[in-house]
């Protein structure tokens, strides 16, 4: 089912809400959401966690036209139309995959600077889902 | 250990499209009855020994037993069976553990085949049902759709190879028009660039022509052991090679998101089994679930170089007539894409094109010796590659 259960969505909070990637002590890698076996050298390490700045690049990018989001988001769908969805590349090389907020459309471009903001994702069960976003850094001055 | 040969001798294809008045069984019975039919010796259904058939499990209808359902219907009970389930590449690798239980030699003739009835499912379930072959905790929620996914691979091969929303729109006109003269395809119409680029945005920059309908169908497909072919069929097409892959579930993940290293790998695989070349294919079902999947497959199989497809579309060579027709059957866009069965439903096409015998002369490619199909799993998750020879 198309469905992350609260408790398995608890056991990501730390990724999801303080944005908490796991280095492994073997080859250096930083593993984005946590694995058992590193991503990158396949060996079951062991990790130790570490805060990521947040700040990156657009690496690609889309816009989930109206009428097409998942159920999931069908809110949001009904406030705001369409909304981007991208791959930011953090500073420290690994990739995620999250909404582009509080934009203009010609922030939308591969390589525009963005960062990690907190924000309602959204709710299923009666139970709000939050995590992050990233907004254009341009913006930032700008924002309460 | 030494392998057995693998000969396909019946194949079989119910329409593609929104088929309301047959329930799952009975459009899987439509389509192994054909396969049945197909074999023009005549093949007593007993000799089955292995079933494997593709479901997705769109709606949730039967999901636990489902190959117990179709055997069961269509008169095979008592041969093993099995449901496979990969997404959208269901019923390729069910074709290819049918291929795999006759060259083993644990049977002599096994069924591949496949069923999906995606059309009787109320849409907000079946939008629920869609975006889960790909990243569910990452991808999805995050409001991410199956397009979505696709869309970011677009955008990052126009920024890397200048591909254009143009040579995507190439491909919808393509499928389209060969779709338009096979009678078992769900859109049975042309279209033109102008109609492709100005359809509705689903995943920018990909449009509804874009994107592949959702299609209700079977397929079916019965091998056998190459050096009993002959006793059942005249002609009989030969399994070349196969080969089957991963890649890692997320594309965000993914080191390179212009290129589905599964499709790479498998085909590679299928390759060496089979000892041709890309460029030795004269004919080839790809997976164009959407336009820039289509592209993506001419470099991944090695039809042109990295980065090149937009310029293999420009030149018409993947046209029907050109130096590696791809799609003669419309397609997932025109043909369709009842998930479960667009594997089986690729041989099939490839199988018929390798006999000289698609219903229609223009959608024929001529003198075609090897084909190739290629079928992928939700967003390259997995995906499964076969070559045929006549
Ligand atoms: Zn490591």
């Amino acid at each position: 089912m198309a469905h992350v259960s609260i408790p398995s969505y608890w056991k990501t909070l730390p990724q999801r809400y303080c944005l908490i990637g796991m280095k492994c002590k073997n080859c250096g890698t930083i593993n984005f959401p946590a694995r058992e076996i590193c991503i990158s050298c396949k060996q079951k390490s062991e990790f130790e966690p570490k805060k990521l700045s947040g700040r990156g690049k657009i690496y690609s990018y889309t816009v989930i036209a109206a009428g097409s989001a998942p159920p999931e988001f069908s809110e949001q769908e009904k406030l705001a139309g369409s909304f981007p969805v991208a791959i930011v590349e953090l500073e420290e090389g690994l990739r995620i995959c999250a909404q582009i907020t509080d934009y203009e459309e010609e922030d939308l471009k591969i390589e525009a600077e963005v960062e990690a903001v907190f924000r309602k994702i959204y709710e299923e069960d009666k139970v709000i889902r939050y995590g992050l976003k990233f907004r254009p850094v341009k913006k930032r001055k700008s924002l309460p | 250990m030494t392998l057995q040969k693998v000969a396909i001798i019946g194949v079989g294809q119910t329409r593609f499209g929104n088929i309301i008045d047959k329930k799952a069984e009975e459009l899987f019975a439509e389509a192994f009855l054909e396969a049945v039919n197909d074999v023009d010796k005549g093949i007593d259904i007993s000799e089955i020994q292995e079933v494997y058939i593709g479901n997705s499990g769109v709606g949730g209808g039967q999901l636990g037993n489902f190959s117990s359902l179709m055997t069961d219907y269509v008169g095979l009970t008592g041969a093993s069976a099995l449901r496979i389930e990969n997404a959208c590449a269901s019923s390729g690798f069910a074709m290819r553990a049918a291929i795999l239980a006759v060259s083993s030699g644990v049977c002599d003739v096994a069924l591949a085949g496949g069923e999906e009835k995606m059309n009787d499912t109320p849409r907000n379930r079946v939008r629920y049902w869609l975006g889960i072959s790909g990243d569910m905790e990452w991808e999805r929620l995050s409001g991410m759709t199956f397009a979505g996914v696709f869309a970011l691979m677009a955008i990052r091969h126009m920024h890397e190879y200048g591909t254009k929303r143009e040579h995507l729109a190439m491909v919808s006109v393509k499928n389209h028009k060969n779709g338009a003269s096979n009678p078992k395809a769900h859109l049975q119409r042309e279209t033109t660039l102008e109609r492709a680029l100005a359809s509705p945005m689903i995943a920018y920059p990909l449009t509804l022509f874009d994107c592949c309908p959702i299609s209700d169908g079977a397929s079916a497909v019965i091998v056998c052991k190459a050096d009993l072919a002959k006793k059942y069929t005249d002609t009989p097409v030969y399994v070349a090679g196969h080969g089957g892959s991963t890649d890692r579930l997320s594309v965000f993940q993914r080191d390179d998101v212009t290129s589905i290293n599964s499709s790479v790998v498998a085909a590679k695989r299928a390759y060496k089994m089979a000892s041709v070349k890309p460029e030795d294919i004269d004919v080839a079902e790809v997976h164009d679930c959407f336009t820039i999947a289509e592209i993506i497959a001419y470099e991944d199989l090695g039809f042109c170089p990295k980065g090149k497809g937009g310029k293999l579309l420009e030149e018409g060579q993947t046209e029907i007539g050109g130096k590696i027709p791809v799609n003669p059957s419309g397609g997932l866009k025109s043909k369709g894409h009842p998930v479960g069965a667009t594997g089986t439903g690729q041989i099939y096409e490839i199988v018929n094109q390798l006999r000289g015998s698609v219903e229609k002369k223009n959608r024929q490619v001529s003198g075609a010796e090897i084909g190739l199909t290629h079928n992928t799993g939700g967003s390259g998750g997995t995906t499964v590659v076969h070559i045929l020879k006549r």
